[in-house]
């Protein structure tokens, strides 16, 4: 445990020194690595993201400097997307359809390798352990993997850069050990100039005219209305409980989970408002399970990147009691 | 006279030697006590079930009172088991295949088969249907990526988890 917590200090001075000359760091400390990198590194490249017969090249770019903090998410397949944060604020252009959604993103980091009281809380639920050396993109990465010690998670394997730390790839594997979905850096610069443009949304100016809908967050106590999530999983602890606007729906509440690593986020809404028949059961797209139910005149909706058992046993503990 | 009526019980004797045994047990006395004795012994080495006492006394008063039927009406014939059944949790994954095999197939691949073959495993949850992805998933997949420790380690990354064709104007 010292040593750990020893590797865990010494980590971010590693994150641009020689730490291939370290051939014992602990897998955790890669974590770590993972982390810093993707918060202190400016890089533009294209990735492709796989799930079942589904295969879509996306292009990302990201500036960091003292003042800024933005990146940009291109569709290159399919539906042209445009995704753009800035600091804590998350745009989603439709050029399609001429709409901007408009979000925030948590602003606590929610990636659990940050404290190590955390990181204790993660290796209860996985194992973690350093994998081999393979190559992509071009650069030397590292393997890490993660195995769940139950069924309630998928398990993950990330190939990170070996000199930065830059994720380079990202799979999650299902309890047989498939690939339920991938994310793989194809190309990828990391550092150097680059123009701030490339940041910017390419619907910035027409998109003034398209309609905006704000998600409007505002923090909430569900359960001082009466609804209570017990779905008693382990390591699944709340994250946050908002009420916010979704696409037209102008009143639906979020309770959101998470184990450190997978996330389930449980969305409630009065079924008057809801625009599109309800059908109850479960959907399933990559790693993404959905499930349906109705209660109390309410559509409940969990959505989490976790097996179908964790995403359905959370929405069928969903109980309201009004007050 | 035992030895008669040992052969009566064993169907040993001729037709025309049975009238005087049965005479004999008519009269009572000590050839119904050997005929009597004689089933008492068979059934113990056959192990048959002893009857309760004053079973053939209850049995004639009760066939006494039943009534003559004149005309008995047929026995209906038992309505036949069906043996073609099938588990539930199978009908259920052949209704979920059966839907999968009817929905939009750019967002069902194997993903959802996978779901649905596994579902007779899985004997403890409630079988679930397997639905089409709801119209409105693009929304609730940005609203869940914001807050997802995901998009912490791989950026704006993960929000490609959207589904591309949804978000045409229907």
């Amino acid at each position: 445990m010292r040593v750990l917590a020893f590797l865990l200090m010494l980590a971010p001075g590693l994150a641009f020194s020689q730490p291939q000359l370290q051939p014992q760091q602990d897998a955790a400390a890669w974590l770590k690595r993972i982390y810093q990198a993707s918060q202190k590194l400016s890089y533009s490249g294209t990735f492709v993201y796989r799930q079942g017969d589904r295969s879509e090249s996306s292009r990302i770019t990201r500036i960091v400097d003292a003042r800024t903090d933005t990146e940009k998410l291109e569709a290159l397949d399919g539906v042209r997307r445009e995704i753009v944060r800035n600091g804590d604020e998350v745009k989603c252009y439709l050029p399609d359809i001429k709409v901007v959604k408009v979000d925030r993103r948590s602003k606590h980091p929610t990636f659990p390798a940050l404290l190590p009281a955390q990181n204790a809380a993660l290796s209860e639920q996985y194992v973690v352990s350093k994998e081999e050396t393979a190559r992509i993109a071009g650069f030397d990465c590292q393997a890490i993997s993660l195995k769940p010690k139950d069924e309630y998670r998928y398990g993950y394997k990330l190939w990170a850069d070996i000199s930065t730390g830059m994720l380079l790839k990202a799979r999650i594997v299902n309890e047989r050990g498939e690939a339920v979905e991938e994310f793989t850096f194809t190309q990828l610069n990391i550092g150097g100039n680059i123009d701030k443009e490339a940041v910017k949304s390419s619907f910035s100016g027409e998109s003034r005219q398209w309609r905006v809908e704000n998600a409007g967050v505002v923090k909430a106590d569900l359960a001082r209305s009466g609804w209570t999530v017990n779905a008693g999983i382990p390591g699944f602890h709340k994250v946050v409980e908002i009420n916010r606007q979704l696409g037209h729906s102008q009143k639906v509440s979020q309770i959101v989970y998470s184990d450190g690593l997978a996330a389930v986020s449980v969305f409630i809404e009065p079924i008057e408002l809801r625009q599109e028949p309800v059908r109850k059961g479960l959907s399933s797209m990559g790693a993404v399970n959905i499930y349906t139910r109705e209660l109390a005149n309410h559509v409940v909706t969990v959505v989490g990147e976790a097996p179908a058992k964790t995403v359905q046993q959370i929405g069928d503990t969903v109980e309201y009691r009004p007050k | 006279m035992k030895d008669r009526i040992s052969a009566l019980m064993d169907g040993e004797l001729a037709e025309g030697e049975v009238d005087a045994p049965i005479g004999a047990l008519r009269q009572g006395g000590e050839a119904l006590e050997t005929w009597r004795c004689y089933h008492l012994i068979t059934d113990s080495l056959k192990e048959n079930p002893m009857l309760s006492s004053g079973f053939s006394a209850r049995f004639a008063e009760r066939l006494a009172k039943e009534p003559t039927i004149l005309a008995p009406a047929a026995i209906p014939p038992r309505a036949k088991k069906s043996r073609t059944w099938i588990p539930l949790s199978a009908a259920a994954s052949i209704t979920a295949v059966a839907v999968v095999g009817s929905m939009a197939p750019q967002f069902f691949d194997s993903q959802v088969q996978t779901v649905a073959g596994r579902a007779p495993e899985r004997a403890k949850p409630a079988v679930v249907t397997v639905v089409p992805m709801p119209g409105a998933v693009n929304d609730y997949l940005l609203a869940h990526q914001n807050y997802s420790p995901r998009s912490t380690l791989q950026g704006v990354a993960p929000y490609v988890r959207t589904v591309s064709d949804s978000a045409r104007p229907r």
